[in-house]
């Protein structure tokens, strides 16, 4: 039974050591709660229907009230105490903690528990749903720790008896604070021009520098982008492309603009409910449509309602209050004051939104917003206002053209189109079509004519001999329809199905309209459009056009008179390639059962915005759009704005984005055990119990929640932002559980200075740039990371910061390392994602048929060299050499990634052509730079490491380098495969042999520890 | 306090002492039902203490250890030798009965009514509707949820009776009848899942949401591994060929070790290019370029160990190491060549074919030998939605032939006795036709109710037919076995108490098989 014991006091050596004095009195929040929170509160605590025997001893009230026997706690009397009596009973079947719960006290814990109760049993709440507050500072001996960071630090040091290491050396700094603050290493003539400054002030003086590179905005977001699951493709199933680059540009951006901390968290938490939201704030609410989302045919919408409401309170939960919402999904949190309600309650806030479950496998899932270009987007402003104000012109000038109207007759013959007849390049001819399963009724269809097809059962109709409309050549398309009540249908279409579908289609599923050019090989462009206003049973008339641009803004589709497509229509990296061009006959009403078609119209140009209004109204339209020039002149101006709207969109963007629902207000309901088909009690959206109430002045909505993390009295926001901050700096936080400040986290390893840390923050103004700088000055930051027998023993893991930060770097942080080393950088910041070097296969090992992230096409010239975050993140298989080096698969929110040493990261970063082809670019550079060898290597080492080799090193380097040398010369085929491995190739002018050995010893560089580690 | 803290860590060759051993038993016997109340800051700990004293010793041989040797040597190391490295103390938590587990996952869910679940009955029934009492408020995907009929589709496949035991099997699987005696064949397993995202995820993890640890992960993590060379645990995706069928994607989250920790996650071996991701040195650079540069940079960070003192250091020397090893492991693990032709014409002529489903059962026997302690084969195609005749007997071909050839190797190999095989999907599918349906085609829909798999060897008892359905195959009316009773028994086999396995997560004490009440499958064990 002495197991256990032995095994708290290791755990609570690494934790710095609670157990130091013996005769200290016991700390409740470090030494007694998590005792109970361990062995009692699973059924003596916050979770009302777990809780046995109507105990709670999770609260002050309860733990001390008089019960019939007693009370479990009496101050100063462990004999007087219920539970001190529970945990020492002789007899085992009444013994607490009970046998079956599998948990046991040991005789330690015992012991201590009677300590504290006989001290008075101290009861503090939860250090963590305190406010903090700024704590005092300690008087320390050392002078160079004068800053609060590095009296509050030192205190505990010498507390240890531990003295902090020397200060670094000026090129371990500047590479540390370069690693720090942009990722990437310093450039040599960077470190240079450091050592140079002997001015006063030379290192704030460089901070400031690292701090105004466009650089930090990226190392920043990389960290961000976990914790907010950002990534390219859609996650589940055919795990399609999605487009949200232009949230991660905001994300740099905000962070380069040192947007306070409160203004970034409320823009992406609401940006959309702010007045008059910004383009960038709409933006910024990204942050929630980052969550894994489905199209797998046969899934039931309501379960994945819940899995994405979950999603979004479990991320809000951990990046913003440290804290796990999600323990209680199924039961109120076990260990944390957090009830069913409270998380049923918070993620009511993130699902009154207009979003569909499923997510239609493309790109641009409503609602989202257009980005154009920067130098677009004053011109799209315009549009957008001007169409806005043009539609009530037009209509209004449309109730004054009914008296002219009345005295104009057309010369049309029947059906009146609002286009030139001569426009019209082909009518069916509902007489000849050859047809199955479908009726020729007359006096039934509604508009053109009085002739419709019905469509009994699953059947269609046919002409063998239509126009063929081809890519480079805009068409348009109208018809008329009976909807029935759902399913799959195809209105019209044009395919060869032996050539992949190759031709168009405009169908109908799961109501969603569907217009689709397929060319050859299969790509496609095809735009969708909810259907959910057509009535079942009802006449309906579509327009469908193209422009002959072959991109997806190319398409429009029109549902009586107005524009529905809400999906594809602005993806701009999609493009229609070969011809469309089929000699297949023209299908109409395919699987249309219990619905008709009739009036069928191709054009062989762009049926425009007014006349695609006007369709359905004969000859009405004729008359406003050629002979009424009031409306006339308006239709000309819309059909500019439309095309220039087009020309702006074949280079825009789309992100998705967060829209409020106006017809509800934010409710959920709690699920019985989590289950989506067991709904119980109906609740508002609502901040949690424990957590200090939402002030009455803000909405009960996302706003009104992004409001109250910043409102007074608020005990975690800024605690568990500023602990993920100094994990950033210090490889681990001040809380090690840097995602979990309840309960079952682990305890600050220094709460005056977290503390300290999150007052003055806020009082900042929650100013991030300010913050780095303040840490980065202190003695603590600047210390060497050597490291001593005695602090490995009572520091180990550098808890303490008894020694420099030195931790392996994050996987995007050594990518970037050596592209920046070797020069091959490409410096561009933001924009779409890349596809650089990736072992073939990686992603059709896992992906769906029909996926259109299946083929992974390499990218060719500067998209192979871009820096990691901008690297295409799919879900299902993330960039490769990524993954293996710890980035996680971004499908939920990661506050901390693990960092493990494995063989396999070895075999990367020696072996990926990514890293080998900058070991050479490096040696070649070198070469050019000088023709000796310690030149050569002197060249090597202040690229790689910053600084020059040592003596011995330089002799390791040679012997190798010789060994290598000699090899080489002696194979030269080895040595010219070597050169040419990659797509960037060696320069053939240098010698070959020298040049693989100096890649070798590149190679060799880029693997030291010294090279990996921050 | 070092002397006890010494008690709990494994020696330089990760195992435990007897002493520490001894203590841990007497825990258990103190503690009636108790689990293992490791702490889990302690336990990281000791898991760091084992990778670095483990890795230690390797550090220690560079230039003196002949490492190319040593791999070749473990390679060669017969199975009943296979020691343990790392894992946890105290597992196992009885003597297991399977060291190692080659699971094949068939991705998109096979149905029972054309493999295992003989259904006469349904002969008669050929576009009958399902009667609404069988199908009895079943939910349904929204596939078939619109469908006005359930019209009954009989499987077009006859069955007949075979081996001593006498299981039904259909003509699909020739080779799986003639070995009905090695294999335990499961008709009554049922799970929670309906699509198939989280069906796999759910039968891998535990759980039907990404993000907890998979089967293989758990086993790692407490098992360790049983060689130095190659990882502990391996997944294999194997190609299917016929192009009609309908394929379901995987993902890595099905092989992910959630929060136990990358270093647990299986690690993909690939049919082409590089065997595992970046194993090969780059054109140009021979084996022993690469052992030059790494005895270099060895002594390079060997200064930089003695300037800051970091044991990352030396970690980080002992996994390149690893990785060297790796490299000259693996090709001798993936070169076919010294097979003979017998091993080829018993697993197929299609196990010549990198990718192949029968390749991929000669390379998880070729794993196993080597000390791997889980393999994990996913084949997909299986997602039979239409089409069904036609695609399910090309998929069956692919696997039938090769899997009886893997058991029956691995039982002239004297390996079959601890090493369990598994085939199974991820749920079964109805017994009405999803689309339309005639004498000759048809297709299923998804259906959890009710499938069937198999297991054999490492403790399963040949010649068992485990659990009934209804004569619809839609209830089951004998034996229910949920997913989490078979995970519960892959653990009992490996020697592991599936209610005393856990990891302390955000609190909870996490289980393989969650919270609700699992039971080992005591009738198919030997």
């Amino acid at each position: 039974m002495f197991y256990r014991p032995m095994l708290l006091v290791a755990a609570a050596l690494s934790i710095g050591g609670a157990l130091e004095a013996q005769t200290a009195k016991i700390d409740f929040e470090r030494q007694i709660r998590p005792i109970l929170s361990e062995n009692c509160f699973q059924c003596h605590g916050p979770d009302a229907d777990g809780r046995q025997a109507n105990l709670r001893l999770d609260q002050r009230e309860t733990a001390f009230a008089a019960r019939p026997h007693g009370a479990p706690l009496v101050a100063g009397n462990s004999a007087g105490s219920l539970l001190y009596k529970r945990i020492t009973e002789p007899n085992a079947a009444l013994r607490m903690p009970p046998a079956y719960s599998r948990r046991s006290l040991t005789p330690d814990q015992i012991a201590l528990l009677k300590r504290w109760i006989d001290e008075g049993a101290i009861w503090k709440e939860h250090w963590s749903f305190q406010p903090p507050v700024e704590p005092k500072l300690p008087s320390v001996t050392n002078p160079a720790w004068r800053s609060p960071i590095d009296r509050l630090l030192l205190a505990n040091l010498e507390a240890k008896g531990l003295a902090p290491a020397a200060a670094a050396d000026s090129r371990t700094l500047i590479r540390r604070l370069a690693l720090t603050l942009t990722g990437l290493p310093p450039k040599p003539s960077e470190v240079e021009a450091f050592l140079a400054d002997t001015a006063p002030g030379s290192y704030e003086r460089m901070v400031d520098r690292y701090l105004a590179s466009p650089h930090y905005g990226e190392q920043r977001a990389h960290y961000w982008l976990d914790a907010v699951r950002y990534a390219d493709t859609n996650g589940i199933h055919f795990d399609n492309y999605r487009e949200i680059w232009p949230y991660r540009d905001w994300v740099i951006s905000a962070f380069n603009r040192n947007e306070s901390y409160k203004q970034f968290s409320i823009d992406q938490i609401a940006g959309d409910l702010l007045p008059n939201p910004t383009l960038d704030q709409q933006i910024a609410t990204g942050f929630q449509r980052n969550g894994v989302t489905t199209n797998e045919a046969g899934i039931i919408e309501d379960e994945y309602a819940e899995i994405y409401a979950k999603d979004r309170a479990d991320t809000f939960g951990s990046v913003f209050l440290g804290l796990t919402v999600g323990c209680a999904t199924c039961h109120d949190h076990k260990f944390d004051p957090i009830l069913q309600k409270d998380f049923y309650a918070l993620g009511a806030f993130f699902r009154n939104t207009p979003q569909r479950i499923m997510d239609g496998n493309t790109s641009d899932q409503p609602p989202f917003v257009v980005v154009p270009r920067e130098q677009d987007r004053a011109r799209w402003a315009q549009i957008q206002t001007r169409e806005t104000a043009l539609a009530k012109e037009l209509s209004h000038a449309r109730d004054a053209a009914a008296e002219p109207f009345s005295s104009w007759r057309s010369e049309q013959v029947e059906p009146p189109t609002p286009i030139d007849p001569k426009d019209i390049i082909y009518t069916a001819d509902l007489n000849t079509l050859s047809m199955s399963g479908a009726d020729l009724k007359i006096d039934e269809a509604p508009v053109g004519g009085d002739r419709a097809l019905f469509f009994t059962k699953s059947g269609g109709a046919s002409d063998p001999k239509p126009p063929k409309p081809d890519s480079e050549k805009p068409f348009s398309i109208a018809v008329s329809f009976l909807s029935p009540k759902g399913g799959n249908y195809n209105i019209a279409a044009q395919q060869n199905s032996k050539e992949k579908n190759r031709g168009w289609v405009l169908d109908a599923s799961n109501h969603l309209a569907s217009f689709r050019l397929i060319g050859d090989g299969g790509d496609s462009i095809e735009i969708r459009a909810a259907l959910d206003e057509i009535r079942p049973a009802t006449w309906n008339y579509i327009v469908a056009t193209y422009d002959g641009s072959r991109a997806q803004s190319g398409l429009e589709l029109y549902l009586n008179g107005q524009a529905i497509a809400t999906q594809g229509r602005n993806n701009a990296n999609t493009k229609l390639n070969g011809g469309i061009s089929v000699d297949d006959p023209l299908t109409l009403g395919k699987s249309l059962a219990d619905g008709a078609i009739a009036d069928f119209r191709m054009a062989d140009r762009v049926i425009t915005k007014s006349e695609a209004q006007l369709w359905g109204d004969g000859e009405l339209a004729r008359f406003l759009l050629h002979d009424y020039a009031p409306y006339k002149a308006l239709a000309a101006e819309q059909e500019k704005l439309d095309h220039d709207a087009r020309e702006i969109l074949l280079h825009a963007a789309t992100t998705p984005v967060m829209q409020e629902r106006t017809d509800q207000k934010p409710f959920a309901y709690t699920l019985y055990r989590g289950a989506y088909d067991q709904r119980r009690e109906r609740v508002d959206a609502a901040t949690p119990s424990a957590l200090p109430p939402m002030p009455a002045s803000l909405p009960r909505n996302r706003l009104g929640l992004a409001q109250w993390l910043f409102s007074n009295g608020q005990p975690l926001t800024a605690r568990v932002a500023v602990n993920r901050m100094w994990q950033e700096i210090f490889g681990i936080g001040l809380v090690r559980t840097a995602d979990d400040f309840g309960s079952q986290g682990e305890p600050p390893v220094n709460q005056k200075l977290l503390d300290w840390l999150a007052v003055d923050f806020e009082r900042s103004g929650w100013d991030v740039k300010r913050f780095y700088r303040q840490i980065l000055l202190s003695a603590a930051y600047r210390q060497s990371a050597a490291t001593t027998p005695e602090k490995l023993k009572l520091d180990p893991e550098n808890r303490l910061i008894s020694r420099g930060p030195r931790f392996r770097m994050d996987a995007e942080m050594l990518r970037d390392y050596v592209l920046a080393s070797s020069g091959m950088l490409a410096p561009q910041v933001g924009g779409p994602s890349v596809k650089p070097y990736q072992p073939d296969g990686v992603w059709e090992a896992v992906a769906m048929l029909g996926s259109n992230t299946r083929f992974y096409k390499q990218d060719a010239g500067s998209g192979l060299y871009r820096r990691s975050l901008y690297s295409l993140w799919k879900r299902a298989a993330p960039p490769a050499s990524l993954e293996i080096l710890n980035a996680p698969t971004r499908e939920s929110c990661t506050i901390r990634r693990e960092r493990t040493d494995t063989p396999l990261q070895a075999l990367v970063t020696m072996n990926d052509v990514q890293f080998v082809e900058a070991a050479r670019t490096l040696a070649g550079s070198s070469m050019e730079n000088s023709l000796a060898f310690s030149a050569r290597l002197a060249y090597l080492s202040s690229h790689i490491l910053m600084r020059p080799l040592a003596l011995p090193e330089q002799a390791i380097a040679r012997k190798a380098y010789d060994d290598f040398e000699h090899y080489y010369a002696a194979h030269p085929d080895d040595a010219h495969k070597l050169l040419d491995f990659g797509e960037r190739k060696g320069d053939p002018g240098l010698p070959a042999s020298q040049y693989a050995a100096l890649t070798m010893l590149a190679n060799q560089m880029f693997n030291l520890d010294e090279a990996l580690n921050q | 306090m070092n002397d006890k803290r010494r008690l709990l860590l494994p020696d330089e060759d990760g195992h435990y002492s007897s002493e520490s051993l001894a203590m841990d038993r007497a825990l258990r016997r103190a503690l009636p039902q108790g689990s293992h109340p490791i702490d889990s800051l302690a336990r990281e700990i000791a898991e760091r203490e084992t990778r670095r004293r483990f890795f230690s010793r390797a550090a220690r041989g560079i230039g003196a250890l002949a490492l190319g040797s040593l791999a070749a040597e473990n390679s060669r190391a017969a199975s009943a030798e296979q020691k343990a490295i790392g894992g946890l103390p105290g597992l196992p938590n009885f003597a297991p009965k399977a060291k190692r587990c080659l699971y094949f996952h068939l991705v998109g869910a096979p149905p029972q009514m054309e493999t295992f679940d003989y259904k006469p009955k349904m002969a008669d029934m050929f576009d009958k509707d399902l009667p609404e009492s069988i199908r009895n408020g079943q939910r349904l995907t929204t596939m078939t949820s619109g469908q006005t009929r359930f019209p009954i589709a009989p499987s077009v496949f006859k069955f007949q009776q075979y081996g001593k035991s006498g299981a039904w099997v259909s003509d699909l699987l020739p080779y799986t009848a003639r070995m009905v005696d090695d294999i335990a064949i499961v008709r009554s397993m049922h799970t929670d899942a309906i699509n198939h995202e989280p069906a796999l995820t759910f039968f891998q993890t535990g759980q039907m949401v990404a993000g907890r640890p998979c089967m293989g992960a758990w086993l790692s993590y407490g098992l360790g591994s049983m060689n130095q060379s190659l990882p502990t645990f391996v997944v294999l995706q194997a190609n299917h060929k016929n192009p009609k069928a309908n394929v379901q994607a995987i993902s890595a989250r099905m092989w992910s070790a959630g929060f136990l920790g990358g270093q647990y996650a299986g690690v993909t071996l690939r049919s082409t290019g590089d065997a595992v991701l970046f194993l090969n040195n780059p054109d140009g650079v021979p084996s022993e370029m690469r052992r030059r540069m790494l005895d270099s940079l060895a002594q390079m960070n060997q200064l930089e160990y003695a300037k800051l003192g970091d044991p990352e250091t030396r970690t980080r020397i002992a996994q390149y190491e690893m990785a060297f090893r790796m490299q000259s492991s693996a090709p001798e693990l993936t070169d076919l060549s010294k097979e003979p032709d017998s091993t080829f014409t018993a697993y197929g002529e299609d196990s010549r074919t990198p990718g192949s489903f029968a390749q991929s059962c000669l390379m998880a026997r070729r794993l196993a030998e080597r000390g791997v302690r889980f393999v994990q084969v996913y084949h997909r195609g299986w997602d039979v939605h239409g089409d069904l005749p036609e695609v399910l007997a090309s998929q069956c071909k692919e696997v039938d032939q090769s899997m009886y050839a893997l058991v029956q190797d691995l039982k002239q190999r004297g390996m079959l006795d601890d090493t369990l095989v598994i085939l199974a999907g991820e749920f079964g599918r109805t017994i009405y036709c999803q689309g339309k349906l005639t004498q000759t085609n048809y297709g299923r829909d998804h259906h959890p109710r009710c499938f069937s798999l198999w297991m054999a060897g490492g403790g399963i008892k040949g010649g068992v037919v485990h659990g009934e359905t209804d004569e619809f195959s839609y209830n089951i009316t004998q034996d229910p076995v949920h997913v989490r009773d078979f995970q519960a028994t892959i653990l009992h086999l490996f020697g592991i108490d599936h209610e005393r396995f856990s990891y302390q997560y955000q609190g909870l004490d996490v289980r393989l098989t969650g919270v609700e009440k699992a039971d080992v499958v005591k009738q198919i064990l030997t």
